[in-house]
């Protein structure tokens, strides 16, 4: 497989939509993305396996459909979008295994987070966690994007469908209310 | 994005303290290899067919066809009304003098009336001589 330094995303692009060239090349995108989609869902779905599961539903998706790419979008963009929605399949699953509304906020999975054995974070860290859970879901993912990733506003655009101007906004509403929890609880 | 970070997210730093097992990824893409299933990919000739390459210049030499045949069209036309308006403008002006001649035969007209018509005349037909 090639390591990050040697991806051509034009070359894989052309290689997947042929039929003897498509698995590598697919595993090529694997090898780069994966990284970055992990995080990018761990941040959502915060436990590991659960992360893991929905990575694994996230490249079967993009390798069963496609097909459907046809490199009008970025790669990077098609695969995230299937990224987050496939995480929030997997939170509004898991709600309805826990007899949680799905219009209650996702705290609950940041219940079991001290716990967990692929966490080693301080009470700080699980209090930020549990803000970031309280925030509604787009927000979230804008907080995400924006503060872990440092990912460009016009590339979120992209992502989320929204423009750029409502996602300052989203993510200025973020803070605000992750300051107003950390006043709460801290 | 420095303006938009509060105080509490700095003193936090980015480092949300998830950890994952060692060598994850590369376990991962290994693992996700031998998951894929056999799936059937729809190819895209990326070398266009000679009819592709060819069609915009045809449509182009068809249209500017079409402008010139409306044109000729047009124009053998516009020699055919211009036949037939001088045929008519010749037919109707001989009528207008047999008229004139009834008119003039049946005393419908005074002296000075005829005078008039028969100058008339006379500049008409100096006029065409004349061109």
């Amino acid at each position: 497989m090639a390591s990050r330094s040697t991806y051509d995303e034009a070359a894989v692009v052309e290689r997947l939509h042929h039929q003897d060239t498509a698995r590598a090349a697919f595993g090529e995108v694997i090898a780069h993305y994966s990284s970055t989609l992990y995080w990018q869902i761990r941040r959502m779905v915060i436990d590991h396996d659960d992360a893991n599961d929905v990575l694994q539903n996230t490249f079967l998706k993009a390798w069963t459909s496609i097909d459907n790419f046809r490199g009008d979008a970025k790669l990077s963009t098609w695969l995230y979008k299937i990224a987050i929605n496939e995480s929030i399949t997997f939170i509004n699953k898991k709600k309805a295994q826990n007899n949680i509304s799905l219009d209650d906020d996702d705290s609950f999975l940041v219940n079991t987070l001290e716990s967990d054995r692929w966490f080693d974070g301080d009470q700080a860290q699980v209090l930020l966690q549990q803000a970031i859970a309280t925030l509604p879901e787009k927000q979230r993912l804008v907080f995400n994007m924006r503060y872990y990733d440092d990912m460009k506003y016009e590339d979120m655009s992209q992502v989320l469908g929204t423009s750029t101007g409502a996602l300052k906004a989203s993510y200025h509403h973020a803070i605000k209310k992750i300051e107003a929890f950390f006043e709460e609880h801290d | 994005m420095k303006q938009e970070e509060s105080e509490i997210l700095k003193r936090l730093g980015k480092d949300p303290g998830f950890k994952i097992p060692e060598n994850y990824f590369e376990d991962f893409q290994a693992r996700m290899m031998e998951m894929l299933p056999e799936v059937e990919i729809t190819e895209v000739d990326a070398k266009p067919s000679m009819w592709v390459r060819v069609r915009p210049y045809l449509y182009m030499a068809a249209m500017f066809a079409g402008v010139w045949c409306m044109m000729h069209v047009f124009s053998h036309f516009n020699q055919n009304i211009s036949a037939e308006q001088r045929v008519s403008e010749v037919a109707s002006g001989m009528y207008m003098d047999n008229n004139a001649d009834e008119f003039i035969m049946s005393g419908g007209a005074s002296d000075y009336d005829i005078m008039s018509y028969e100058d008339s005349v006379l500049m008409d037909t100096d006029e065409h001589l004349n061109d």
